[in-house]
């Protein structure tokens, strides 16, 4: 149990030093739109989240289904806005290039701990797989 | 070549040179977060174009002109082909198009090409549409590199649009007809 307190509080850390990145992107030039970023990182696992609920079938042994694939699609869809968005912003001269890297550093910063976590207090899966 | 190949087939006249990738179990779980992440680098190519024809403006130093040119409506509809190609070819069952397996008449196998065939048109009229509207209205007219650019982002969406169906229709169709579901 100790590794998995220090695992929330490593991971904790991240996802702090990660949306203090994204808010001193904005802060510092005072151009509150890559606040989106986190937004969009946070959003990013729920599709998956809601979806991988409406596939799962104890009789289906083949993986995969409709609406799993859709959540998965959206996700993919979602994290790649989340890199995306502050590059089309900096390259049209909207926000500094700067606050463009920083809010994507912070962005995968924050995604990666969300993964992370899932990643690791999973629970109902591991016994099957 | 004094070593015999794995599974020689003595019909063959060309060797195969694409490698046998099999990612397993998660091959069809990565090929759709890769058609995921081309779809969404397509959408948000040509938004770059269009946000940057927005603020677009000239270089500092050069006499402050309007921009000759804009991203109007004529760009957006070879995305928007190839995004209702796209959802078509995603909508269509895919045992229906092959029919051999006895299931169904032939009308609903004939009705299913025909949608599909549909589908595969609008995605290639979408890539087609924006070769168009790159040559005829940024390359004819030598514009700077700055203008041209939204040519070609345009072009680079609908062929990543096109990718991404691509991919997607791979990684669905399981594992042991994947030699079956290329040769369609």
């Amino acid at each position: 149990m100790a590794a998995g307190i220090k695992t929330v509080i490593l991971l904790s850390f991240v996802l702090a030093v990660g949306f203090l990145m994204i808010i001193l992107s904005c802060a510092l030039w005072s151009n509150w739109l890559p606040l989106l970023v986190a937004f969009t990182f946070v959003l990013a696992p729920l599709p998956n989240a809601i979806f991988s609920r409406c596939g799962s079938d104890d009789f289906s042994t083949e993986e995969g289904s409709g609406p799993v694939d859709l959540g998965r699609f959206i996700t993919s869809i979602i994290v790649v806005t989340g890199f995306a968005l502050p590059l089309v912003l900096a390259h049209s001269e909207v926000i500094a290039p700067t606050a463009c890297g920083m809010s994507i550093v912070g962005g995968s910063l924050v995604y990666g701990t969300i993964l992370a976590y899932t990643r690791t207090f999973r629970q109902d899966e591991s016994d099957f797989d | 070549m004094s070593l015999p190949r794995h599974n020689y087939d003595p019909r063959r006249v060309c060797i195969n040179p694409f490698p046998n990738i099999s990612l397993g179990k998660h091959r069809r779980t990565v090929g759709i977060y890769l058609a995921g992440g081309l779809f969404a680098l397509a959408n948000w190519t040509f938004l770059d174009a269009a946000i940057l024809s927005a603020h677009a403006h000239p270089p500092f130093d050069d006499p402050q002109l309007p921009p000759p040119v804009h991203v109007t409506f004529v760009d957006w509809i070879p995305g928007i082909c190839s995004l209702l190609g796209m959802i078509i070819v995603n909508l269509i069952d895919k045992d229906r198009v092959r029919g051999e397996d006895g299931m169904g008449d032939a009308a609903a196998v004939w009705r299913a090409r025909l949608v599909l065939f549909i589908g595969f048109a609008l995605m290639a009229g979408g890539l087609a549409g924006s070769v168009t509207v790159l040559i005829l209205k940024y390359i004819i007219h030598h514009y700077q590199e700055q203008y041209t650019y939204y040519g070609y982002a345009n072009v680079s969406q609908n062929v990543a649009l096109m990718l991404s169906a691509i991919v997607l229709w791979i990684s669905q169709s399981s594992g042991g007809e994947y030699e079956y579901s290329l040769s369609i």
